[in-house]
Order: C-alpha cells, then sequence, then structure tokens
C-alpha cells in the first residue's frame, strides 16, 4: 500500500520534477543550441562567471580542467544540482537547455587552451628569463618555486591566452585581478609601503609587502593609503627585446597540468 | 520550617504558570512598540518606524555593550530573519523553511517547526525568509513552496496552511507577513520569473482567503492598458517586504516589485502598473484606494519593496498624513498617505537615469540610459540606492535614517522568451567592472525636506537595516561583518563588533528579565547583545 502510494505519488509530480539526465555526453551540436545556450548562460551564469567566464565571484570557466570534473555528464550533473556550501546554485532547467548551456560554456575552454600556442618563441629561452633575467619567479609560484605577492602562473597555459600573457607583460596594469590589488600606504611615522591588498575593511587594511611580509594598519592612523591602478609588475616592454617577450609567452603556454609533477591549485 | 517541603515542590509550578506567555492582543499590536518590551511585527509597529522606547541602553553606556549569547544553525543560505519577540520568547524563521521558538534572555532552542520543501524551489535570490507575524496563540508564515501557514506559538504545531498559487510557476513567500484585525496578509514574490504579482489575506482561524489583489491588473481592471498585449500575464510586480499600515485610515501600504522581464521592457510598453509603486489597500476589502508609481515602465529592476515610513507631519504649514520611503531608484518620496499625493522627490544618492521629477512625481529620464546589447553603465546599481533593509525614523530627532548604496552596475538587454517557472530577464546586469566604484552609508535625513543631516560613510554597500532607540543610538550592520551603534543625533560610532559574517537583516530589540537585548542575524547566526 505504501509502495503503491509512493509511486502514485512519484506519477503525480510535475514532469519538470521526475526529469532525470538522458544522456551521458552532450547531444547538443547544431549552432541553434549554441545561440540558445549562450542567451541562457548570459541569464542564469554571468552574474558570477561573466559574459565571457573569467571574471566573476565565481569560478572562472574559461580553463581546461574543472575541480569538481570535465566530463559532460559531471560538468551537466554540477550545473543542475549547484556545489552545496557554496554559492553555487543549481538552475531548475530542462535537460536540453542545461546541455546547450553546456555547449556554450565548453567555448570557454578551447578559448583558453587552444589559443595559448608558442608561436615564435623559444621555451626553453622563455624558462632561463622566467628564473634569471625577467626575475618572474621573484613574485610568481610556478609549481612548488616561486614568490607569493603575484598569481600563481603553474597552470598560465591553460588559464590565458598567448595574447592575454603578452599584454600582461607590455601593460601589467591593464587587468588586474581584486585580489593582487596594489597598495601605496604612508604610515604617520612616515614610512613607505607597497604590496597587495590581501584584506581591507572599514578600519584595517592587511598587506603582504614586497618582502612577502604580512602588515596590518589602522586606516584612521595612516598619512596616507592609495589603492593605484598600477601593477606592482613592471612593464617588461622597456626591461627584455621583443624576442624575448615572445620567449616568455611560448614558456608560460607550456605551463599545464600535464607537465606540473604535483602542484595545486 | 515545615512550610519548607510543600513550597519548594510548588515553586517550579508557580514558575511555569508565571512563565506561561499571554496571548497578543490586537491591542498589543497596536501599542508595539510604544509598550517597548515586546517586538511584535517585522517593523516593530505598523508604521515601519523601527524604533524602540527602550532607552537601557543609551549614548553613555553602550561602549560596555557585549554578547549575552549566540544562536547557531547549519545555514548556508543569507539570514534575513527579524525576530519576533513576546514575553520573553523569541520567534524567528531559519532559511529555507524552519521556524523556532528560543528563550529571549539565553537563547536556548524551545521549539522547533521544520516544513518539508520541494527539492527544487525557485528563488532568484537565495532560498530566504525575513520572519513571522503573531496573533493569539499563532504565528504566520509565507513559504517559499508559496503557501501561508499558521503554527501554534506555543507548540510549533501546524495549524492551518493554505496555498497561495503553485510554486512550480515561480512563486514563492520571503516577507513577512502582516496581521490586521482578523486577517493575516501575505504577497507572492518571484518577479524575476514571469509571475503576475497578487496579495492574499487569509482568516487568522481557518486560513480561508478573504480577497485578493493583483499588483498586475487583468483585463477591465484599473491599470490593465499600461501592460502591452499579453504582457500583464507574465508582468511580476512582486511582493517580498512587509507592509505599513494606518489603523485610523485602515489602509495597507505595499511595496511592489519590479515589471518582468527586468532588463527588456519591449514587450511590456506601458507604465506597467503596478510595478515599483506603493499601493494603499483598504484592509478589509483589499480594493486599492490609491497608487503611486515611482519608476514607470522600468527596464533597471529597480522595485519599490521599500520600508513605508508613515508619519504625521506639518508640511507646508498643514499637518499632515505623510508617507516617506526611500526608493531603489535613488530618490526619497514623500507622499500624503491619505490621498497618495505626490509632494516632493529628492536625490539621495548618485543617480545618473533621470534628469529629475516632475511636479507629477513622474520622473524626466535621461534619454540612452536604457540597458543596452552593449552594455551601460548606470548609477545606482541594480540593487539601488536602498534595498529592502529597514530605514529607521526616530521621534527623538525627528530623522529618518537610511542605509545608502552609492556606484553603478553595467546593464544588459537581450532577448527573452517566457518558459514558466524559469528566469524571465531579459539579458541581465554586471557588477564586476564597476565595484571599485561602491561605497555606502548611513544617512540621516530630515523626512520633510529630505535635508541631509548626517553622513556614517561605510567601507561596502550594506545590506543590513536599522534600529533606532529611545536610548539616541541607531544600530546598523556593514557587509564587512560588523555590528554597530551610532549616535543618532550626530551619526558617530559608540561601539561596534565584528560578528564574523555579512550583516544582512535589520536589527531589533526587546526587554526580558529587566535588560534591554538587541538582536540581529548575520552570517549562519543570530546574535543578542546586552549591557553586563
Amino acid at each position: 500500500m505504501r509502495n503503491l502510494l509512493n509511486l502514485v505519488l512519484l506519477l503525480a509530480l510535475p514532469a519538470v520534477l521526475a526529469e532525470a539526465r538522458t544522456h551521458e555526453t552532450n547531444p547538443m551540436t547544431s549552432p541553434e543550441d549554441f545561440a540558445e545556450g549562450r542567451r541562457l548562460y548570459r541569464i542564469h551564469c554571468g552574474v558570477c562567471h561573466g559574459m565571457e567566464g573569467n571574471t566573476g565571484r565565481g569560478a572562472r570557466l574559461a580553463r581546461r580542467n574543472y575541480r569538481h570534473g570535465d566530463s559532460d555528464a559531471e560538468m551537466f550533473d554540477l550545473i543542475e544540482a549547484g556545489v552545496p556550501g557554496t554559492d553555487m546554485p543549481g538552475v531548475w532547467l530542462e535537460e536540453d537547455d542545461i546541455w546547450r548551456i553546456l555547449l556554450f560554456v565548453r567555448t570557454f575552454a578551447a578559448k583558453a587552451s587552444d589559443n595559448c600556442v608558442a608561436g615564435q618563441g623559444d621555451a626553453a629561452a622563455g624558462e632561463r628569463l622566467f628564473s634569471g633575467q625577467g626575475s618572474c619567479l621573484a613574485c610568481h609560484t610556478v609549481g612548488p618555486a616561486g614568490g607569493r605577492l603575484g598569481p600563481d602562473m603553474s597552470f598560465a597555459g591553460e588559464l590565458f591566452t598567448a595574447d592575454q600573457i603578452r599584454r600582461a607583460l607590455l601593460e601589467p596594469a591593464a587587468d588586474v585581478a581584486d585580489r593582487y590589488r596594489t597598495v601605496r600606504l604612508v604610515t604617520a611615522g612616515g614610512e613607505r609601503v607597497e604590496g597587495v591588498v590581501l584584506n581591507e575593511n572599514s578600519y584595517r587594511i592587511y598587506i603582504m609587502d614586497r618582502a612577502e611580509d604580512l602588515r596590518w594598519f589602522d586606516k584612521g592612523e595612516l598619512r596616507s593609503l592609495e589603492t593605484p591602478t598600477e601593477s606592482l609588475m613592471p612593464a617588461y616592454g622597456n626591461l627584455l627585446t621583443e624576442a624575448q617577450i615572445e620567449d616568455l609567452v611560448a614558456y608560460m603556454c607550456t605551463l599545464r597540468e600535464d607537465r606540473m609533477e604535483g602542484g595545486t591549485e | 520550617m515545615r512550610l519548607r517541603t510543600p513550597l519548594a515542590i510548588l515553586a517550579p509550578v508557580l514558575l511555569c504558570a508565571v512563565a506561561l506567555p499571554a496571548e497578543v492582543t490586537l491591542q498589543d499590536l497596536l501599542d508595539d512598540p510604544r509598550v517597548g518590551a515586546d517586538w511584535l511585527n517585522y517593523h516593530g509597529g505598523y508604521a515601519g518606524h523601527r524604533h524602540s522606547l527602550l532607552d537601557q541602553i543609551d549614548r553613555s553606556n553602550v561602549e560596555a555593550l557585549r554578547l549575552e549569547w549566540a544562536f547557531q544553525e547549519r545555514i548556508s543560505e543569507k539570514f534575513e530573519v527579524t525576530p519576533l519577540v513576546h514575553e520573553g520568547i523569541m520567534y524567528i524563521t531559519v532559511p529555507p523553511g524552519d521556524v523556532y521558538a528560543l528563550d529571549a534572555e539565553t537563547g536556548a532552542r524551545l521549539w522547533r517547526y521544520s516544513r518539508r520543501l520541494p527539492s527544487k524551489l525557485i528563488a532568484c535570490c537565495g532560498l530566504v525568509n525575513r520572519g513571522l507575524a503573531v496573533l493569539g496563540d499563532r504565528l504566520f508564515m509565507a513559504t517559499l513552496d508559496a503557501y501561508t501557514i499558521a503554527l501554534d506559538s506555543k507548540t510549533g504545531r501546524l495549524l492551518w496552511e493554505t496555498e497561495l498559487i503553485d510554486y512550480s510557476l515561480g512563486y514563492s513567500g520571503t516577507h513577512a507577513p502582516l496581521v490586521v484585525k482578523d486577517m493575516v496578509m501575505v504577497g507572492t514574490a518571484g518577479g524575476e520569473y514571469g509571475i503576475r504579482g497578487f496579495i492574499d489575506a487569509f482568516d487568522v482561524e481557518t486560513g480561508e482567503r478573504r480577497w485578493r489583489f493583483y499588483t498586475v491588473p487583468g483585463p477591465g481592471e484599473f491599470g490593465h492598458e499600461t501592460w502591452a498585449g499579453d504582457s500583464w500575464k507574465t508582468g511580476g510586480a512582486s511582493i517580498w517586504i512587509t507592509p505599513s499600515y494606518d489603523p485610523e485610515l485602515d489602509l495597507v501600504y505595499w511595496g511592489v516589485g519590479n515589471p518582468g522581464p527586468d532588463w527588456n521592457g519591449d514587450v511590456r510598453l506601458g507604465d506597467n502598473l503596478f510595478s515599483d509603486s506603493v499601493v494603499a489597500l483598504e484592509a478589509d476589502t483589499g480594493k486599492r484606494r490609491w497608487h503611486f508609481q515611482f519608476t514607470p515602465h522600468d527596464v533597471h529592476d529597480w522595485d519599490a519593496t521599500q520600508v513605508m515610513v508613515l508619519l504625521d507631519k506639518e508640511y507646508r504649514g498643514v499637518e499632515r498624513k505623510l508617507l516617506v520611503t526611500a526608493n531603489r531608484n535613488g530618490f526619497i518620496y514623500l507622499l500624503d498617505r491619505q490621498t497618495g499625493e505626490f509632494l516632493r522627490a529628492t536625490q539621495f544618492v548618485k543617480q545618473t537615469w533621470a534628469v529629475g521629477i516632475s511636479e507629477d512625481g513622474r520622473p524626466i529620464r535621461r534619454p540612452g540610459m536604457e540597458p543596452s546589447a552593449e552594455g551601460i553603465e548606470v548609477f545606482p546599481t541594480v540593487a539601488g540606492g536602498t534595498n529592502w533593509m529597514s530605514p529607521a525614523y526616530s521621534p527623538d530627532t525627528g530623522m529618518l535614517y537610511v542605509s545608502c548604496r552609492e556606484g553603478s552596475s553595467m546593464y544588459y538587454k537581450g532577448d527573452t522568451e517566457y518558459r514558466p517557472g524559469t528566469r524571465y530577464w531579459g539579458s541581465m546586469f554586471v557588477n564586476e567592472p564597476t565595484m571599485h566604484n561602491w561605497w555606502g552609508a548611513v544617512r540621516a535625513f530630515d523626512p520633510i525636506s529630505a535635508e541631509l543631516l548626517w553622513e556614517h560613510k561605510l567601507f561596502r554597500p550594506a545590506w543590513a537595516g536599522l534600529l533606532s532607540t529611545a536610548g539616541g543610538l541607531v544600530f546598523a550592520g556593514t557587509s564587512d561583518g560588523f555590528f554597530k551603534a551610532l549616535d543618532s543625533g550626530s551619526g558617530e560610532e559608540r561601539w561596534r563588533i565584528n560578528v564574523g559574517g555579512t550583516v544582512q537583516a535589520s536589527p531589533m530589540t526587546y526587554e526580558v528579565a529587566g535588560r534591554q537585548m538587541v538582536a540581529v542575524a548575520a552570517g549562519g547566526s543570530l546574535f543578542a547583545f546586552a549591557l553586563p
């Protein structure tokens, strides 16, 4: 009786609730599906993940590997159900529409990896520059080595296109992630301190200074506090030749998960 | 000596009898918060002042304010409740669908009601709930699966439940209901899902529906012509904040949400009444006495779901029954609440969408500020110059306190198509590129002239409401986790604590065992503060 009742209840549920994934791989392929997927992405995902999947408070989608699984089925389930305990909610859409969103989201990964190609540069020379003359390791981590002042570059080849890397080398201030905002302050005693902002609230600012020391200051007691738009990173157009820049780009495009041993994000 | 034993046995019985709270009467609701000890309505009174007569905690001693107790639950949703307190017992909702009774003195849990909710709820902005209403020995709640329910306040037992409408079409209930006479009133949320908004009144005893008012008028109804074609069927105009009520005029003042689709108005040409409006409804019948629309044909998602503050004050030499509200669109409005007559509007945050407000109260729009395919930057942000978090009004200082949000958003317009139960947006907004210009402030205004009297700057725009007390304090919360007390006369900070989570609720105060307590939800906890 109980089972029968359950069965009746199940059958009575609205169709939208009873729906489950019927494919293991994405059945949506047409340009129309893609266009619809982009439209739905912008409504359901863009606020947190950005129009191109590379800005916002949500996970960066412009990458090849995902923390919660890369297969179509895993991605589908994640989009449908969300990630418990995080701000990522599930979407209440029909199966086809979730597949369409995934069809569009997959283009981010293609942009992230396929465009990062070595080009004219010499990757081996780039690697020497990275740790040597360029002093990149002073601030950036690659695998176990390097500094903490700038973003981790262990997977730069997956996260960025060659153009993005080139631009960051030439115009480092053009796109600084919020976590690496530059801060420049003068204490009441006249000490000048420069670093990146680790945290800031109404009363205090916490920074990592150029020596990677953790320091904090009461904002009300500072002589001055600026968060300039420029980056702590030098513009390499003045420091390296064009060919050397290309060598660095070539090297950084090789920085991918399959090249790393261990290494976590 | 011989009497000792029997007395010792009797004592707990006597205590129990004393501790049993009396039922909440209609007079209690009318008196609140003038009586002071209890907090019986979401706003702490029908007039929407969020001001308490309690003055044990004041400017001179607030420095010693300390945490008395905390209530913690596994909450991953935004915790937006304002508790109710009656004779030492606190009643709260905990997202997504729980109700708790707590000892208001210690925070100890007395009972819990847990609603079984469908696995896939539809809510644009979190599975939230803002609180309860109370009358007699009954608590009332609007639920995420679009029901109004009544619970026994002594036990948490479900007494009745009445469905508003099928939740799977995008409807939900999130605001604390309002009790008026023998009715409990609830409006429906879901303005981002192509709903047709409405307000229902139910019999408190039986849950039977007394009346319904559609916030989007149907064929033949006043205002229907303000919706092109069939767009009224999916026009949104949701309700998600508790209304104010004037018992003398017997009018209920509802702030109504945005029209849908949000950022593309092409399919709903016209003014789109009663979206972004205040509607004054007769309590007994639900009939509209008057309405005033703040943002006709809104394309920026600027719901008018802000608190309507009711004041009796002199305006241009004549004593008037007034309604003042700081609107999401960036202007503070002053209306006659008897007639709906527009008296004045004054800009209170940076805005770039309107040149000004005309003499009849309609905005004079600046051209080219509508959302576009490429995106356009407009002040204020999509969250508006303020939002659902409560303002406060102090009769002592005569000031209106508002949590203000400064900054801009990028507004995009795109194609849209209605599908039941899914987002009906017409593209989207993006905040990321403009967040560097965001900041907030608690501001004090003269409610009549809208003159700025003081400002207390906040590092980020806040989602927390304000509480004013007769102790000369305004309590405020911040997005960077601070809960603080400001001098209500000057805005100067007198006390603060970091509660370790965003304050995303409006605070309240009550008295228990002779002590004034101040309570606020933040992060996943509820905190109660008192003097040592």
